[in-house]
């Protein structure tokens, strides 16, 4: 404890030495961040592999309630998920900072942001909860509009985001404040060992207060309009920490207050968050696919890998109490699994993103392309995560998806009927979304990293500073050993499970390098897979080289006999996602727009053609916009009582007042 | 059965029970000294470029691999590219506009490829030899494996040059 304690601490002199001039400030600032971060993961490692849950508690920093503070091993696994791609980020500071984000508010506010990220899983205590979840509300909003001078969507972005976590925030209050209702005690303690004397109705409505604020909070549809405004306006360290980190917050709340605090609850609890989660992968997983904007592609993509991480913590919820607790606890352990590998995926993704931006000046795939020739580091560490992301076999992504899967298949065993269509309806789509992100991440890809470069920004991109090449390859090394090596951390997920179900049943899975199902048929020793593919790749390499490539002629490609072939000629981000956008127009509502004068003479002939194609957001449109409309009327109707006259003001305070005392007399 | 044999002769049922009216096409002409029949496995993708022609070899192509003549059923057949093709037909004298997408075509196929020069032009140049807007005749270019002459040649004409490379 006290070493996370001093973790936060660095973390907190890293708010006060953004104050520093402007030569020190970034480094010192960063340094102090990430060694702070640094601590929080031994301390956090500590409790994973020990077991020991450790407290702290003081009346000393909040007054009335006291400060709490409890490490266990489902809070750790959170914090090393957040430590890892803090630290990766603080060090991709130190070379990405420049304009905006160097200044002084910026810089401590990303690192409070990190001190609050931190702090949340440790958070034992009503107060000291929603201290930190503000505090990480609250950091991240202003961050968003850091670059709000270049960017007008970021204003927009960030209201969006300030409202969506404001009123989450307010349900998450509410639901815990109901937890208090017997025993009356704001710790977790207290509300755990009288959380079983609650009506069922207050514990239903409870839950479903909290689901609803930490669920906006996790990116699921259809609370996630914020998320794909937010993530790409932020700067690319703060989007990867928002989108590794923060998002993941969501879900430890749906875990903490739905397993841990409130003992598992009913089934259907569980079964809403099963839907939410199919909900938001396919959703996502469908956005992703039409995005052009390498940011808002990678935060649909979070969406959507959240909804799995959903789908497996619902199931999880669901089979608790069925006859097969292991079934349960490695349902959970494929969703805290996928949450850690999401984080090093993910967080590389964005950080890579940020690269190609400060490299090129833009985040639009089909201004992009060749980068793999003049960014060779950030196009390799990009693939990497980008595969992993795809659920490429030993990476990260397959480990855990298949564990996610092994899950769901085997809770069928003895499963209700509803438990049952549950599963089934996620584990379709676990199988969809693999395809849909499969065809987002070959296109982010393919169009932003391969062929000819489209413009002269992509044209002059150069390989980013060498800080930045370390951070995104300390969080490429996350992939690579949760997918070659997954039953080394297997034992740590397993203690974070346990901690998470209030069981101790042993883990589900036997010990080793791969992953191996105690209990349960089903095996997979990604290493032994690597090696053989290594092999066959090896052999195939030898045998072109050997046979094939000496009699090989190179000559331009074929373009139809066309004398100039120009870098626009290329596949685009827009039409490879369009086959998908077509078939799936029903849910995506894409609107396109055909403008088309004719000359004057004749109309035969056209003077000019403009065609426009968007997809934006269908939830936003015809979900939010309506409510939103509705209040603005609802505004302008309530300002013809107030039309700024002081003398009516006062006549309606003195109005008031009258019927105040009518009333009580 | 007996329903079978009131449709008679033209009755719908025909095509069930009665052989095809064609015969046997006669025996495929020698292939030419220099290419190796036995490459092409009775096969030929052949990709069309008209690099100068006045479109009276095209409908003759076109009249060839047509229903009457039939090229396609001695293994004959257009393809879209010439990263697909065995070989290249070539129709029409070359025209300056024409003679770089020839050399790009050219390149683009693989090798070893056929070359079939088809129609008096692409044999020697024909009627538009000397005409302003030429560059030259095909063989300045490439050198053709099979000639096929004739202003424009006659569809079985055609047929029978493209039969001696499938063998069939």
């Amino acid at each position: 404890m006290t070493l996370l304690l001093v973790g936060l601490g660095f973390c907190l002199l890293g708010v006060l030495t953004s104050a520093l001039p402007r030569t020190y400030r970034v480094p010192v600032t960063a340094s102090c961040a990430a060694l702070g971060c640094a601590l929080a993961f031994c301390a956090a490692m500590r409790v994973l592999v020990t077991g020991d849950t450790v407290s702290f508690h003081t009346t000393l920093i909040l007054p009335l309630n006291g400060f709490a503070m409890t490490l266990d091993p489902l809070g750790a696994l959170f914090i090393v998920a957040t430590a890892l791609v803090g630290f990766a980020s603080c060090v991709y500071c130190i070379g990405y900072v420049r304009g905006e984000l160097q200044s002084r508010s910026a810089m401590g506010l990303f690192v409070a942001f990190i001190l609050s990220l931190l702090a949340v899983p440790a958070a034992s205590s009503i107060a000291t909860l929603m201290l930190f979840w503000e505090l990480m509300a609250v950091s991240s909003m202003l961050l968003i509009v850091v670059e709000h001078r270049h960017r007008r969507e970021a204003r927009d972005a960030a209201l969006w985001y300030g409202v969506m976590t404001q009123l989450g925030a307010a349900s998450i209050l509410l639901g815990l404040l109901l937890l208090t209702l017997r025993g009356g005690g704001q710790t977790f303690t207290e509300i755990k060992s009288h959380a079983d004397a609650l009506s069922p109705i207050v514990r239903s409505s409870a839950f479903m207060l909290v689901l609803l604020g930490f669920a906006s909070k996790a990116g699921a549809v259809p609370l996630h309009v914020w998320l794909p405004k937010a993530h790409p306006e932020a700067p690319s360290p703060v989007s990867a920490m928002m989108s590794s980190s923060m998002v993941a917050m969501g879900v430890y709340g749906i875990i903490r207050v739905g397993d841990d605090l409130l003992h598992g609850g009913t089934v259907w609890w569980w079964i809403a968050v099963v839907a939410l989660g199919t909900l938001s992968a396919l959703y996502g997983a469908l956005h992703a696919t039409t995005s052009t904007d390498i940011k808002r592609l990678l935060a649909y993509s979070t969406i959507d890998i959240l909804g799995l991480v959903l789908i497996g913590v619902g199931a999880a919820g669901a089979l608790r109490d069925t006859g097969h607790p292991a079934v349960a606890q490695l349902a959970l352990m494929a969703a805290l699994l996928l949450v850690v590998a999401h984080a090093g995926f993910k967080g590389a993704l964005f950080l890579g993103a940020g690269a190609v931006e400060r490299a090129t000046g833009t985040r639009d795939l089909d201004q992009l392309g060749g980068l793999i020739h003049r960014m060779p580091v950030t196009t390799t560490i990009f693939a990497l995560s980008a595969c992993s992301i795809m659920a490429v076999p030993t990476l990260s992504g397959f480990s855990s998806e298949w564990l996610l899967l092994q899950g769901l298949l085997h809770g069928f065993t003895d499963a209700s009927t509803p438990t049952l269509i549950a599963l089934l309806v996620g584990i379709v789509a676990l199988a969809l979304t693999g395809g849909l992100t499969a065809v987002a991440f070959v296109k982010a890809l393919g169009i932003g990293f391969l062929g000819q470069a489209r413009t002269l920004g992509a044209v002059n991109a150069t390989e980013v500073a060498p800080t930045m090449q370390i951070a995104m390859a300390l969080l490429g090394a996350v992939s690579i050993v949760l997918g070659l090596v997954p039953g080394l951390v297997v034992p740590l997920i397993n203690r974070a499970a346990q901690s998470g179900l209030s069981r101790s049943t042993m883990s589900p899975l036997a010990r080793g390098t791969g992953l191996v199902l105690a209990q349960l048929r089903g095996a997979i020793q990604p290493a032994f897979l690597f090696v053989g593919a290594a092999a066959v790749l090896v052999a195939v390499w030898l045998i072109n080289r050997r046979l094939v490539h000496r009699s090989a002629r190179r000559v331009d490609a074929w373009g139809c006999g066309r004398d100039v072939q120009t870098a626009r000629m290329q596949y685009t981000a827009t039409s490879f996602g369009e086959p998908l956008q077509r078939v799936f127009a029903d849910v995506l509502r894409p609107q396109s727009d055909v403008e088309l004068t004719h000359v004057a003479e004749s109309r035969y002939y056209e003077q000019s053609l403009k065609y426009q194609n968007q997809v934006s957001d269908a939830v936003e449109q015809f979900g939010y916009r309506p409510v939103i409309d509705a209040v603005l009327r609802g505004g302008k109707a309530a300002r013809r009582i107030q039309n700024g006259s002081i003398h009516r003001y006062l006549a309606f305070g003195f109005v008031a007042l009258l019927v105040v005392l009518v009333v009580l007399a | 059965m007996r329903g079978s044999r009131r449709s008679g002769k033209n009755g719908p049922l025909r095509s069930l029970f009665s052989r095809p009216v064609t015969g046997p096409s006669p025996e495929p002409p020698e292939p030419p000294d220099a290419l190796n029949k036995a490459r092409l496995h009775g096969s030929l993708q052949l990709r069309h470029i008209d690099v100068g022609s006045c479109n009276g070899c095209e409908l003759e192509i076109a009249s060839a691999l047509g229903p009457k003549y039939d090229a396609p059923q001695f293994g004959v057949r257009l393809v879209a590219s010439p990263r697909h093709a065995d070989g290249l037909l070539v129709t029409g004298v070359v025209t300056h506009n024409m003679i770089g997408p020839l050399h790009q075509t050219l390149a683009a196929l693989p090798q070893p490829s056929v070359i079939v020069a088809c129609g008096d032009c692409a044999v020697n140049g024909g009627i538009f030899k000397d005409a302003y807007g030429v560059a030259g005749t095909l063989d300045e270019v490439v050198s053709p494996d099979v000639l096929i002459p004739g202003c424009p040649p006659h569809p079985a004409a055609i047929v029978q040059a493209l039969r001696s490379l499938t063998g069939r």
